[in-house]
């Protein structure tokens, strides 16, 4: 029993700082994909005395990734209905030149603000409209959503690493006697901590394929099941082979970490 | 004959030198030569041997222990030193989660030998010291005596060049004490082995020839 509860106290903030990579991984993942759609989904509107050619916006902004010119004659048929041919050519004549800018990242209001700058600063372009209101506030409630979830990763983990310092204190009561009497005896340092290490590599990988069964339950099952569109949609983001990959490797971080603080606090040569 | 340990102007404190617990101490101890110190309590007996398996480190002065200058020893070179040594305690220091014959084998475990020369060893030491019987048995299930006679076969078991005892005898009733002495003799007799034992009195039955040092006012002194 006592083995048992020795092995979950570690186990558990293990787990708990793994989910928080775990989560980070996903939730980042899926914001990239709701960032590349936003993105994709934006465009800043510009007016030109002349026609401008996409080379000439990038030289004037390297976010500008793509631009289209909407054509004048679709504008004129519906504002000038049931004019003359020539009245209707004339009036196209005297139009200015009006391009669509696709953007090359999910940009902050403030840098919408520069490229207007820079684009105004071309005296051909007449006027650029950014259509900021709107999208400041998708970015803002975009912002702060990512903001909270990393938060509470962070706070999660710090929460974890805490429990985890608790059980090398006890690791390291237990462990004291056993390690100082095999120093007494010469037993260089990864002898005397084999125990610490094979019984910690054990925590650290239990507790990276439980999380892992996790994801894949949610993945497969759960999120398949669940009937939400948001997570039938993100179901490959979900968990990647990869994933086990990061887990296993931060969590064998962690108890290497964790079990050389206990042996080197262990230590004592008395000068 | 070599000296196995020698001292000179050896100063031992503890606190970075702020509580000097011996001063200029000069002796030399040969191959196969068995030791007592002894001491009033908190003369520095225990931290004389403490300096001797590199516990404690020389504030002052030169402690040179099977050729290795213990005041600048390297942590490698220590380790190696210590392989070489049997210690014995007053308390055993045992590994209460390990079996006795586990416990006597450390020595063996640490210098890399088989488990089936480990097992032989192991058989052959706690017959020597009448431990067959409990080689299964946790140190804890033992009597204060019997968890000292495996303290013994431990400090035995990788035939050391010395064999430092601290108190062996000082928690035992006069019989398991009698054993204890007995082992020691034996293996400074048979083994050529130097045994250096730090204790309170000196044992009456002791039937060997000895050199006694005496710690008085932080010095150590020879009695003729």
């Amino acid at each position: 029993m006592k083995f048992i509860k020795n092995h979950l106290m570690f186990i558990l903030p293990l787990m708990a700082i793994l989910l928080g990579i775990e989560f980070f991984l996903v939730f980042d993942r899926t914001t990239d994909t709701y960032e590349k759609g936003l993105k994709e989904g934006y465009t800043m509107l510009v007016v030109s005395k002349k026609p401008v050619e996409l080379a000439t916006f990038q030289t004037l902004n390297r976010h500008i990734s793509s631009s289209e010119q909407i054509a004048r004659d679709g504008i004129v048929s519906e504002v000038a209905k049931g004019v003359g041919k020539s009245t209707s050519a004339a009036i196209i004549k005297a139009l200015p030149y009006f391009y669509n800018l696709g953007l090359d990242a999910y940009l902050k209001s403030s840098e919408l603000e520069t490229i207007k700058k820079d684009l105004k600063s071309d005296t051909n372009i007449k006027r650029v409209e950014t259509f900021g209101g709107s999208y400041n506030s998708s970015y803002r409630l975009f912002a702060f959503i990512k903001f909270t979830l990393k938060l509470f990763i962070v706070f999660m983990t710090v929460v974890s690493l805490f429990l985890i310092i608790k059980q090398m204190e006890i690791w390291k009561y237990a462990h004291k006697e056993r390690m100082r009497v095999m120093e007494i005896f010469g037993a260089p340092l990864m002898l005397r901590s084999g125990i610490l290490f094979k019984v910690a590599f054990v925590d650290a990988i239990l507790a990276s394929i439980l999380v892992s069964a996790l994801f894949l339950y949610v993945k497969f099952y759960w999120a398949a099941q669940s009937g939400i569109d948001m997570m039938v949609e993100n179901q490959e983001v979900l968990f990647r082979v990869t994933d086990m990959g990061i887990l296993l490797g931060s969590s064998l971080l962690i108890v290497i970490v964790a079990v050389y603080s206990v042996v080197f606090s262990n230590k004592g040569v008395e000068e | 004959m070599s000296n196995v340990i020698h001292a000179s102007n050896l100063t031992l404190s503890y606190d970075n030198g702020e509580k000097q617990i011996i001063k200029d101490a000069n002796f030399s101890i040969k191959k196969g030569e068995f030791v007592f110190i002894t001491g009033p309590s908190g003369s520095g007996k225990s931290t004389l041997l403490k300096s001797l398996y590199g516990q404690l480190k020389p504030t002052e002065g030169d402690l040179v222990v099977g050729g290795l200058n213990l005041t600048n020893i390297r942590q490698r070179k220590l380790q190696e030193l210590r392989t070489h040594m049997g210690i014995i305690f007053q308390d055993y220091k045992l590994v209460n989660e390990w079996t006795v014959a586990k416990n006597v084998v450390l020595p063996l475990m640490i210098a890399g030998y088989s488990t089936e020369i480990q097992d032989t060893q192991a058989r052959r030491l706690l017959k020597h010291v009448k431990l067959s019987e409990h080689a299964d048995k946790y140190p804890l299930e033992l009597s204060g005596g019997e968890q000292q006679r495996v303290g013994v076969a431990r400090a035995l078991a990788k035939n050391p060049v010395v064999i430092l005892a601290d108190e062996p005898t000082g928690n035992l009733d006069d019989y398991s004490s009698n054993v204890i002495w007995d082992l020691m003799e034996n293996a400074c007799q048979q083994l050529d082995t130097t045994v250096l034992v730090v204790t309170h009195k000196i044992p009456t039955i002791f039937s060997l020839p000895y050199r006694h040092f005496i710690i008085e006012s932080k010095g150590v002194y020879e009695v003729h």
